[in-house]
């Protein structure tokens, strides 16, 4: 049988889920970074998954248009981590809990 | 023969999904995120969209994870240690929680109404996401390029060390007070011992900077 | 029944072209010692064979039989999985360059595309799957834990994403010169005119920035001080040895081959033979087979070109090689963007 859009749903909901999980459960500030990532894909799914079901393209120009932001994301982000990192000399996201150096 | 396919990516991208968030050394967190990349692209090429398939793979898995791994790299991240002490009653809200999860998946799995199945269709090729990118979604696509400069900018001003100014400003003769951290490097930043100079080299020397050349060359 | 006929013909089709690939590369590597060797006024291995044919065999059995050793505190996991990456990205991508046009199986009626899988978005994929390959160099240099091997496998993974950019930008102009990303297209689009509608005529400069660029995605020179010997030791891959080095060796050599082949399909006309349509017809099985050496010959005639530039010129610096990749070729690269969208809307 085909694959139905109710289990494309199913899957994207676990992955975000999953991605949650990571955010909550890690103190690395890069797999942190990561599982936030592995959110957004997760939502990428969903909107490719209602475009080809529904027939319609803007789905699939939004998913282009998260992975731009997810780009532009990533490369803001990993260069405060490495800001972090050079002041305090650790990658423990509890140790960044308050804003003095 | 599709169900199977996507029994075996959807099994895929969970199993590499789960060994993000379980595996204690980052780069093994990484290596797993680019399994879920993957996964999901051969997800989309059965969705019938194969332009954000490849863009997916070229994006996510080609760069933004090597950007990931390169800091990982550079910044020699070590493994995660053992969980500290938690508070004892997270565990069974956990499994509470994740079993409601499971039931909702389930419910959804077994009794929402079944959709038209989208055949493969022309939506996912790249004319036709090309002209609707161009024409009627074209205010998108410019702001979309107006972030990417400003996340070069920001991306940039951030990496950069030692101030906004290049290590080869020159002092410009009898026209800017400047500190004295400028020239030299170890010196205070209120540090007030001012002195008069035509170049960046002689302020050096009369400030008895001994080694202005050490500075280093990765700012320019 | 149709389906499993098709399925059995795509593993013919896929064996065949793994094992054209591995032959055509393996000489490669004898054609690439001899032809160096005589740059440098000396004959290079001749012993082994008539004339050193039998050569690869021969080194094909030292990197098996040689010792395998594993450096101790490395990640065991990543550093097996970094040669199984570089050399999965190298073949991945030959499935998608069409060896020939339609040709007809003599004795029988069928005819068929001498191309393994042909779908819309076939230049993509080759860029893709070009990205994956910078993981293997990466983990390599990581995993074996020897500081050479570190900054070795950082500055070729740094110079190989700054020239992708490069890379991906010089093709622009093909695809829009040709208005579609399919290479089976691409190739049947220069068909005609007795070879006067290659895509290197319409796009110069394009082929120029191309060939630069492609040169510094497979580490070779004057691009490869991440692996020169009397720099970093031997780079990345200091710490491997025998069949992983081997899988890293066949890596450079098929990515160069794959290079090679993508160059000839968008700007040397693929398979077009300049007056082969004429003398032979179309569909028939001369046709096909005069195009199919046709290509590979086109291909031998770029490695070709790799190797006489080995011989030749001396090698960059990196801090040159990061600057001549982001100051000028990118500008380059964006000026052909711009030079063939202007004359595409003034002639049409």
């Amino acid at each position: 049988m085909e694959p139905q859009l109710s289990w494309y749903l199913a899957l994207s909901a676990v992955l975000f889920t999953i991605g949650v999980t990571g955010v909550i459960v890690k103190r690395n500030i890069i797999a942190m970074f990561m599982c936030i990532e592995l959110m957004l894909n997760a939502v990428n799914l969903t909107f490719v998954a209602f475009a080809s079901f529904f027939q319609d393209v803007v789905g699939q120009l939004f998913v282009f248009i998260v992975m731009t932001v997810a780009a532009a994301e990533a490369a803001v982000g990993l260069g405060i981590i490495i800001a972090i990192f050079r002041n305090r000399e650790s990658l423990d996201v509890d140790d960044a809990s308050i804003l003095k150096l | 023969m599709q169900a199977l396919l996507f029994i075996l990516f959807g099994g895929l991208a969970i199993g590499c999904a789960l060994a993000v968030v379980a595996q204690r050394n980052p780069l093994y967190n990484a290596i797993s995120l680019v399994g879920v990349f993957i996964s999901l692209a051969c997800l989309y090429v059965m969705l019938a969209a194969p332009f954000i398939a490849a863009v997916q793979v070229i994006v996510y898995a080609g760069a933004i994870m090597v950007l990931v791994v390169f800091v990982i790299m550079l910044l020699n991240v070590e493994q995660e240690e053992r969980g500290r002490g938690r508070l004892k009653f997270l565990v069974p809200t956990a499994v509470a929680l994740a079993a409601v999860l499971i039931a909702e998946v389930a419910f959804i799995l077994v009794s929402v109404q079944e959709f038209p199945a989208g055949a493969s269709s022309d939506i996912g090729l790249t004319h036709s996401i090309g002209t609707a990118l161009f024409t009627r979604y074209l205010l998108p696509f410019e702001i979309t390029s107006i972030l990417l400069l400003m996340a070069i900018v920001g991306a940039m001003t951030l990496a950069r060390r030692g101030g906004l100014l290049s290590p080869n400003a020159r002092v410009i003769p009898g026209a800017q007070t400047l500190p004295r951290s400028l020239v030299d490097p170890k010196a205070a930043p209120d540090d007030l011992h001012a002195v008069e100079a035509e170049s960046t080299e002689e302020a050096a020397r009369l400030l008895d900077v001994v080694d202005l050349s050490s500075r280093s060359r990765r700012d320019e | 029944m149709d389906t499993a006929i098709d399925i059995v013909l795509k593993f013919v089709a896929i064996t065949v072209v793994f094992v054209v690939v591995l032959m055509v590369v393996a000489y490669t590597v004898l054609a690439e010692r001899r032809v160096l060797g005589f740059i440098q006024g000396r004959l290079g291995p001749n012993r082994v064979g008539y004339g050193g044919i039998l050569q690869p065999f021969a080194d094909l059995l030292k990197f098996i039989l040689k010792e395998d050793i594993v450096p101790d505190k490395s990640t065991r996991f990543i550093y097996f999985l970094a040669p199984v990456i570089a050399t999965m990205a190298a073949l991945m991508t030959m499935i998608v360059y069409p060896f020939g046009p339609e040709t007809r199986i003599p004795f029988t009626s069928i005819s068929i595309p001498l191309v393994v899988a042909r779908f819309d978005i076939g230049l993509l994929y080759v860029l893709g799957i070009t990205s994956i390959g910078v993981y293997g160099i990466m983990l390599a240099g990581w995993s074996s834990n020897n500081k050479y091997s570190l900054m070795g496998g950082l500055r070729s993974s740094a110079q190989m994403i700054s020239y992708e950019l490069a890379l991906g930008l010089s093709l622009i102009g093909v695809i829009m010169l040709a208005g579609t990303l399919d290479l089976a297209q691409i190739v049947d689009q220069q068909s005609g005119w007795n070879g006067l509608r290659w895509l290197i005529i319409f796009q110069p400069l394009g082929f120029i920035i191309y060939m630069i660029a492609a040169i510094a995605e497979t580490n070779r020179v004057p691009f490869d001080l991440p692996e020169a010997e009397t720099e970093l030791v031997a780079g990345f891959h200091t710490e491997y040895s025998a069949m992983k080095f081997a899988l890293f060796f066949l890596a450079e050599y098929i990515n160069m081959f794959t290079v090679a082949m993508l160059a000839t399909t968008l700007f040397l006309g693929g398979w077009n033979v300049p007056f082969a349509d004429s003398i032979f017809g179309r569909g028939t099985f001369l046709f096909g087979l005069v195009s199919a050496i046709g290509f590979l010959l086109k291909v031998v005639f770029i490695l070709f070109l790799y190797i006489w530039l080995r011989g030749t010129l001396p090698r960059f610096r990196f801090d040159q090689l990061m600057n001549f990749g982001w100051k000028i070729l990118l500008p380059l690269a964006l000026l052909n963007i711009f030079l063939t969208a202007t004359v595409i809307f003034l002639v049409s």
